[in-house]
């Protein structure tokens, strides 16, 4: 995160810490349920905005806190970051369970939300594409279903992992589990997503082994305002897999002439 | 007075499903995703005969206890439910005490496991005793993933509290925590034995489990983990009773062992060692993520595991490695007491829960060691202190 300057914030009791880059509007991105590859692939979005990444509570830098369990607590806990960092009006961005956590504010945040990504989210129960449950899968096979593309990992994991690797690892599966071991989705959000106005792109790699790409049309049907984007030959981890991912964020999320 | 005058023999009898699959390596676990395709429920109707055939016989011969537990999804056991076992074992016997050590209390409800407890001590006539588990790694994985490993040991102490409430004051009560809340806690029966049965806490000797057996006044059993763990966490647990001002009491601390004894030293290790090593290349074969699963134990406990190869990895354990490491008793019958004797004093134990039907052992086999056990070792270990039952 060499790009990045750290703040640490104490929100509601747990220390996050939080990652900027650059000046302009801001672009709040939301990771998902790992930090292992970093965030530099996002780098190019500050040369346009002020780009910030928390860490979630219980992920990478951040401190944990077990009372982090619920997506309405996620929710709850970047509403107190933006009032921590004075942002009012936003581009929101967020992948995989970030995805989710971004939906989820976007719903109850319609006036502050200029733009909304939604790449590779989750949130949604699709019963024909269903989320694949990574918990289950053999540890051997996780990698091969994050990614089509081996070498993102490539010099961010040791080669075998170290016992400190792995219970950082442990450590960031505890922390999705306190609000994924259950389910993947929100029951309730196909019927508030009608809430969200905001301009709205889908951002998803075909090859997506985790959230299957066919879910996308489901989260058409209930924001059929958003706009699609499908990066052909890119799993999960879309971010470090292409350049065209961000690419995609930075062209739809480009402040308007004069704003 | 030497924790060896009042020692009293627990015998644990765990069920194995007995019967080994031909290609035994094609199996990476014998747990959680063990095809159940290699279940013939006509074999396991034989072990059930003949592990009440044993439990019989540990009656007969005169051992203090039956021990009986819970898992899930495993050749390990065939006991999913042990209040429906403990209901058989209680009408095949006639006076030996039942340890029942027992149902996570998460994958039940905490005011249906005081009603079954105290039912079965209530048919029994006051034989009951009860071991209080988290449950292990591998049982969150084989039930509901609405049971969140995450929040475990929470709803444990909770589940904890609520079943002692339900014993020990007269109902109806209520009862409000993070997780449950009950209106009209009142359970019938209430247990025979008054104010309640003797309980304890099973663990492998975190100090989450040990704080519990302080917390609730509970015994101790530690489960089948290296010796040096088990000795720290009876010293853990002895340090912090004296600070909460209980006084620890040998009959306080279960120990847990392998036994195997015969003639002579050489014609035991013959004769037991094969099984020995089953149970733990084969019983004993988990997938390390099945062992821990998302929150089950704290980051810095996960990583004492994965530096530790322990038992864990079982499948590449010498035979000297689990001599040194695992409680296993193995030998004539001087051996075996002298060894045993030496345990239950370096413990400060008087309670030793033996495992005498080991792995995939035949029945005439475990019936011998039972036997000799009873005959030659028990008095061995009592003449050692002069004192007679």
């Amino acid at each position: 995160m060499s790009g990045y300057t750290q703040t640490r914030y104490e929100l509601a009791g747990v220390e996050v810490a939080v990652y900027e880059a650059g000046t302009g509007p801001p672009l709040l991105f939301l990771h998902g349920a790992g930090t292992i590859t970093g965030f530099d692939s996002l780098l190019p979005l500050a040369e346009r905005f002020r780009l910030v990444v928390p860490h979630h509570p219980g992920f990478g830098d951040s401190a944990d806190d077990p009372a982090v369990c619920d997506i309405h607590d996620y929710e709850r806990l970047y509403l107190d970051l933006l009032d921590a960092l004075g942002v009012g009006e936003l581009t929101l961005a967020g992948h995989s369970m970030g995805g989710w956590i971004a939906a989820t504010l976007a719903i109850s945040q319609g006036a502050r939300v200029r733009r909304l990504v939604l790449a590779a989210p989750w949130g949604l129960r699709v019963i024909e594409h269903p989320t694949l449950d990574l918990f289950s899968l053999p540890d051997a096979e996780v990698p091969l279903h994050l990614t089509a593309d081996l070498s993102v990992f490539a010099g961010k994991v040791p080669d075998p992992p170290t016992p400190e690797f792995l219970a950082d690892r442990y450590r960031e599966s505890t922390s999705a589990a306190r609000l994924l071991w259950g389910h993947t989705y929100d029951p309730s959000l196909p019927r508030w997503l009608h809430r969200i106005s905001a301009p709205a792109l889908l951002l998803w790699g075909d090859a997506d082994r985790v959230v299957p790409v066919g879910q996308l049309p489901s989260w058409r049907s209930h924001l059929p305002h958003a706009e699609e984007r499908v990066l052909a030959g890119v799993g999960h981890l879309l971010f470090d897999e292409s350049p065209d991912a961000v690419a995609a964020v930075a062209g739809f999320a480009l402040p308007p002439p004069g704003g | 007075m030497s924790v060896v005058d009042d020692i009293q023999f627990y015998v644990f009898n765990h069920h194995h499903y007995a019967h080994l699959p031909e290609r035994i390596d094609d199996y990476s676990s014998s747990w959680v995703d063990y095809p159940n395709s290699e279940f013939d429920p006509r074999l396991a109707h034989e072990l059930y005969q003949r592990y009440t055939r044993e439990i019989r016989l540990v009656e007969e011969l005169g051992f203090d206890a039956i021990a009986i537990n819970e898992h899930h999804n495993t050749a390990y056991s065939l006991q999913p439910s042990p209040t429906v076992r403990a209901g058989h074992v209680i009408a095949s016997t006639e006076k030996i005490k039942i340890l029942v050590a027992g149902i996570p209390l998460n994958l039940s409800l905490p005011n249906r496991v005081a009603e079954e407890y105290a039912m079965l001590d209530v048919m029994s006539g006051g034989r009951m005793e009860f071991g209080f588990p988290l449950g292990t790694g591998m049982e969150y994985w084989s039930n509901a993933a609405q049971i969140n490993p995450t929040t475990a040991r929470a709803r444990f102490r909770e589940g904890l509290e609520i079943l002692l409430q339900a014993w020990e004051q007269d109902g109806p009560t209520s009862y409000e925590g993070e997780h449950f809340f009950y209106r009209f806690l009142n359970p019938w029966p209430r247990p025979y034995q008054q104010p309640r049965p003797r309980i304890y806490i099973v663990g492998s000797g975190s100090p989450e489990t040990v704080d519990l057996a302080v917390q609730f006044g509970a015994g101790y059993s530690v489960v089948f983990t290296p010796i040096p763990q088990q000795l720290r966490a009876f010293e853990s647990l002895r340090e912090k009773c004296a600070a909460a001002g209980r006084t620890l009491a040998p009959d306080d601390l279960i120990i847990t062992t392998i036994v195997y004894v015969a003639d002579s030293d050489e014609e035991a290790e013959r004769e037991g060692r094969p099984h020995i090593e089953r149970f733990f290349s084969w019983y004993h074969r988990v997938q390390p993520k099945y062992l821990s699963p998302p929150g089950y134990v704290s980051r810095d406990n996960f990583l004492r595991l994965a530096s530790s190869a322990a038992l864990a990895d079982a499948k590449e354990s010498s035979w000297e490695d689990m001599l040194a490491l695992g409680r296993i008793a193995i030998g004539s019958p001087d051996t075996v007491a002298d060894t045993l004797a030496h345990w239950a004093q370096e413990a400060g134990s008087s309670r030793i829960l033996l495992q005498l039907t080991i792995a995939d052992m035949p029945e005439e086999k475990a019936v011998k060691n039972m036997t000799l056990f009873a005959r030659e070792v028990i008095p061995r270990i009592r003449a050692k202190t002069g004192v007679p039952k």
